[in-house]
């Protein structure tokens, strides 16, 4: 079937599903196009200048600060609502325009260097995410590294603080590797590139077999996520030609300040273990809401709890609510935290006065659940 | 006994799918039944401790679950422990670990021989999502959730830990890990004994060889038949 008439197709698909399911239309029309023409994130993705960005955590808030730097240089197109599968890419290339910054999933990602050949890509971190899903943290970053070297005309910009990265870039043609300074990896006791036990210290890590990032060609001072994603948005975009632009980092955190039950809520995404230490140790109120599912992209299996430290909640009044309340209830109970269950956010909020401030960790779906409310 | 130590084996290397929670668990369970408990780790880096009561691996990527095996041979401790009575349960790469043999980074690697099982290569399709499985020990269907590639088969000497009611087990659907002794090994994650305290129990129970009495944490209870319809 020929590009222009799948395009068409794909674009009322997607003229209906807003209409007559009421959907955000950012995910048919681009699973529409792409049934009707395999090829197309290949076909439009040629006289476009496309940069990439990829990472367990972060995605969204990163893609969506490179987007702003980018559109300084010409007309862009984002996938900026999260919606980031090849559907996804494919609804956002459906617009024309000069320049694309897409935010794509980890799985998905060697896929879309393939066929995009983006000018940039930047990579922001890997650790355990989903496992269900990804099932290994190293099966992934290998599938990177893969997709990596076979992209000699690409930039890779890359937080090699982190090993999944430093390996997956560690033959890259063209790169620019960051460094923080060095911090834990709650996943890195083995390197990535030789399977031996990974040697860290203060500064970070090295291996025998060479990986390291100690020789990265930029050094930044350490800081917070939304810190250092905002420091590789400005390296990739001054790569595309953008002027710097100084980010408030507290609007790169993905959290919405919102009124629940009259009460004043700061609601916080989290969703592996990564992102639920940067949360919990960022927790600034004494009264704290967490929601958790266990739906497909909240990841099904919950055994990860156990992986996070929850002492930054002693002392506080935390109060559990979500499909499985009882899993957060239960693994707080046998670390000596207390805390209410509850069954759902508006009998959560029902613990508070409304002069009350709180913050809610809230699972992904929990998350856009509680936002759209 | 005056206090039960608990060692967790390895665990920046066997964390991976959140097995570490055992050893909470564990410790919890026994302080609530008035016996004091101490968590001891045990990094790749250092010898394992011969007084262990209670022992446990989890599961782990490859690379790491061959570290893990080769810091294991460095020395015999977990071996005399466990002639001596000591408990050790062993979840997914470290029930591999333990038994003869078992596939890492596509070779064959010999066990440590614990159990009389072989883990092999799966096929294409990966084992994950929730397994219930009857354990005849308890007398008892536990439930955990699965996440591997490996399939197990049971040697002629070895028994099954659990047999499969829903999911995969050690890949056939029908039996789920392996039990000779006071040795446990199994593919549940959950961690499995947040999502069964009976077999934290159990474990407890062979530790101490003694009976606990039947007081009940109700969150536990509760916990414990919810995630039964997971």
């Amino acid at each position: 079937m020929r590009l222009n008439f799948s395009l068409r197709i794909a674009a009322l698909a997607g003229f209906l599903s807003k209409k007559i399911l009421r959907r955000s239309g950012e995910t048919i029309p681009g699973k529409v196009l792409l049934t009707l023409y395999p090829k197309a994130l290949i076909a439009l993705s040629k006289n476009r200048k496309i940069v990439l960005v990829s990472g367990t955590n972060g995605k969204t808030s990163t893609t969506r600060a490179l987007a702003q730097l980018i559109s300084q240089c010409g007309t862009t197109v984002t996938n900026n609502s999260g919606s980031n599968l090849d559907r996804g890419s494919a609804t956002t290339l459906m617009k024309s325009s000069e320049y694309a910054v897409l935010e794509v999933d980890e799985l998905y990602l060697p896929r879309l260097i393939a066929e995009t050949t983006p000018c940039a890509v930047v990579l922001l971190n890997l650790s355990r995410d989903q496992l269900h899903r990804m099932h290994e943290v190293k099966k992934v970053a290998q599938r990177w590294k893969n997709a990596v070297d076979t992209a000699p005309d690409t930039i890779f910009i890359g937080d090699v603080d982190d090993p999944f990265i430093a390996f997956a870039l560690s033959d890259a043609q063209k790169k620019i590797c960051v460094s923080f300074g060095g911090r834990h990896h709650s996943d890195g006791a083995v390197c990535p590139g030789c399977g031996k036990y990974l040697q860290w210290n203060s500064s970070g890590f090295s291996c025998a077999c060479g990986l390291t990032n100690a020789k990265a060609e930029v050094n930044r001072n350490p800081g917070s996520a939304a810190y250092r994603n905002a420091e590789l948005a400005n390296i990739a975009g001054a790569q595309m030609g953008a002027p710097e632009i100084i980010f408030d980092t507290k609007n790169l955190e993905r959290a919405v300040e919102k009124k629940i039950s009259g009460i004043s809520s700061s609601i916080r995404l989290v969703k592996n273990p990564a992102s639920w230490s940067e949360a919990l140790a960022g927790l600034k109120s004494a009264n704290v809401v967490l929601i958790l599912n266990a739906r497909e992209v909240d990841g099904i299996d919950t055994s990860w709890l156990w992986d996070v430290s929850f002492e930054a909640l002693r002392g506080k009044k935390v109060v559990v609510c979500g499909e499985r309340a009882i899993d957060m209830a239960y693994r707080l109970h046998v670390a000596g935290i207390n805390s209410v269950l509850e069954k759902n956010s508006a009998s959560a909020f029902s613990h508070f006065a409304s002069t009350d401030k709180v913050e809610v960790l809230a699972a992904y779906t929990a998350f856009f659940g509680l936002v759209a409310s | 006994m005056s206090n039960i130590r608990i060692i967790r084996i390895h665990n920046e290397l066997l964390g991976t799918y959140g097995d570490q929670g055992n050893a909470e668990v564990l410790a919890f369970r026994a302080k609530f039944h008035g016996i004091a408990a101490t968590i001891t780790d045990v990094t790749y880096e250092q010898s394992i401790p011969r007084n262990g009561n209670i022992y446990l691996l989890g599961g782990a990527e490859d690379s790491a679950q061959l570290l893990s095996l080769e810091a294991l041979r460095r020395e015999n401790n977990l071996q005399e422990a466990i002639a001596d009575g000591a408990v050790l349960l062993a979840v997914c790469a470290g029930f591999q670990i333990i038994g003869q043999s078992f596939w890492a980074n596509g070779a064959k690697v010999e066990g440590l021989g614990l159990l009389d099982v072989e883990s092999n290569p799966g096929g294409k399709k990966r084992c994950v999502g929730e397994v219930k499985a009857r354990c005849s020990i308890l007398n008892l269907e536990l439930n955990g959730f699965e996440n591997h590639s490996g399939t197990t088969t049971l040697g002629s000497s070895a028994q099954a830990f659990a047999k499969v009611s829903s999911g995969y087990g050690n890949g056939d659907g029908k039996s789920d890990g392996a039990v000779l002794g006071n040795v446990f090994g199994t593919y549940m994650h959950g961690p499995i004994l947040a999502r069964n305290p009976q077999l934290a129990d159990l474990l407890l129970t062979r530790a101490t060889a003694r009976p606990f009495s039947q007081i009940e944490d109700p969150l536990a209870s509760s916990y414990a038949s919810i995630a039964r319809k997971y």
